[in-house]
């Protein structure tokens, strides 16, 4: 709530003044923005180049974007690089984001993945970096989305979250690893003591399993 | 109308960042033309979304922030303020995945992708997901069978071609040891189990042993990519699998 009524408070700079002071969210430590919140601060971006929204949205994403990154083999100073990489394209797309479409985790979920992609196919060069993550964003604004499409995003991260809390503990550590190990299957092997010819049934298991979570949530 | 999807363990391959170059341009582009499978896709990423808020977060250096802000004070005005060099670039790149179908700017096309393009069947879209990626002329195969190699720009050694095969005609049978995927670009075959139509995808692994004939309708159009060795029955069809590189 704090964070919410501070972004919507008129923001005083301009996005080209330099401003760096970083006021630290007053809340309880380890508390999550909730995804409304989340999205008053894209907003706050968008329309104020409000820093100090960014600064909200840089603490709590940035650190966890190099946990993903570092996870998957990243090494932790180029993860670093790629996180801040990623907070620039937030940044810079803001306007773009269209909450009807994803929730903020999701869109900074995909421009950071998709940044890696990118680090990988172009051997590491940092200044051709970005490329895919900026087509992925531009595709968030393509008016042409189907009416399938314009479910609303928060109904939909709902139920998909409330669905991989479901999972079980296994399935959820699949889905995990599936998504930040660097090796999936060799770290699924070993952390579930099951032969690695094994591994993409108990994969493709989670998979059905989630979605019968995820559909039977359907309001 | 799409009967065949990609399942959910692919498209969430595809959502990790799990699968090489070549199956991932055949995936997405079914993905690209089924919106069935972009609202699954989008629910997917949505579990990466969560399990990216669940993380434990590292503990970066203090100046991070303030790098960051430095970065952004040096790369120039938001994008929509007439930045227009960064959308060309996005253009260019190959994403995964991208919607961005009504976009003015297309990269240049040398001669020959023109040609190729020419080529085509009036009608059939050509897959975004392979936008800059280049095939080669159409090659003869057999009698009623051409096929293109297409080299990935991001991954040339990916296995991925395209098939032109005539009406009533069939591709030899075969099976193979790693995983083929299929994304059916025009017309429509069936594979003596199914009948797949334009905008529909096959996945297939070692333990299918299958002949694809093509519909009497008229051609048909493919893109496939094949991981692992395709072993074709009979000394013509090995012969042909040769000359393909399979």
């Amino acid at each position: 709530m704090d964070i919410a009524r501070r972004v919507i408070a008129p923001a005083p700079a301009a996005a080209g003044a330099p401003r760096l002071t970083v006021v630290t969210p007053q809340r309880g430590r380890g508390a999550m923005p909730t995804s409304e919140e989340l999205n008053d601060l894209v907003r706050a971006v968008a329309t104020n180049g409000d820093r100090q929204a960014f600064a909200v949205l840089f603490k709590h994403f940035a650190p966890r974007v190099v946990t993903y990154l570092v996870r998957g083999g990243t090494p932790a100073a180029s993860a670093e690089e790629l996180a801040q990489e990623a907070m620039v394209v937030l940044w810079r797309k803001a306007a773009s984001f269209d909450p009807a479409r994803a929730g903020v985790s999701t869109w900074v979920f995909t421009i950071a993945r998709n940044l890696r992609i990118d680090r990988h196919r172009r051997g590491g060069d940092a200044d051709l970096a970005g490329d895919s993550a900026e087509a992925e964003l531009d595709s968030h604004a393509d008016p042409a989305a189907s009416p399938d499409e314009e479910l609303d995003a928060r109904q939909r991260e709902q139920r998909v979250r409330a669905a991989v809390r479901k999972l079980s503990p296994e399935q959820a550590r699949v889905l995990h690893l599936s998504y930040f190990a660097e090796s999936p299957h060799a770290e699924i092997a070993r952390e579930l003591c099951i032969p690695l010819g094994t591994v993409k049934s108990r994969i493709r298991l989670a998979m059905i399993n989630l979605r019968r979570l995820i559909d039977a949530t359907e309001p | 109308m799409i009967r065949h999807h990609p399942d959910d363990a692919l498209l969430m391959a595809l959502a990790a960042d799990r699968l090489a170059r070549g199956p991932a341009v055949v995936t997405a582009a079914h993905v690209e033309r089924c919106a069935h499978c972009r609202a699954r896709l989008g629910e997917l990423d949505a579990v990466g979304g969560a399990l990216l808020e669940d993380a434990e977060p590292a503990v970066l250096a203090p100046e991070a922030l303030a790098r960051t802000l430095a970065r952004i004070d040096s790369s120039g005005p938001i994008d929509g303020r007439g930045d227009g060099q960064a959308d060309r670039s996005a253009a260019d790149a190959a994403p995964v995945r991208s919607r961005d179908a009504a976009s003015p700017r297309v990269p240049a096309l040398s001669r020959a992708e023109m040609r190729f393009l020419a080529s085509l069947p009036a009608g059939m879209a050509w897959p975004r997901s392979l936008r800059s990626s280049t095939p080669t002329p159409w090659r003869w195969l057999g009698p009623g069978m051409r096929w293109s190699r297409v080299t990935l720009a991001d991954d040339r050694a990916a296995n991925v071609f395209l098939l032109r095969i005539a009406a009533g005609k069939s591709l030899p049978a075969h099976t193979h040891d790693g995983i083929e995927l299929t994304q059916v670009l025009h017309g429509s075959f069936h594979d003596g189990r199914e009948r797949f139509d334009v905008g529909d995808f096959d996945e297939a692994d070692g333990s299918v042993h299958h002949q694809p004939i093509v519909e009497p309708g008229g051609e048909c159009i493919c893109l496939a990519s094949v991981e692992g060795r395709v072993a074709f029955d009979g000394r013509i069809a090995q012969m042909l699998g040769s000359l393909v590189g399979m």
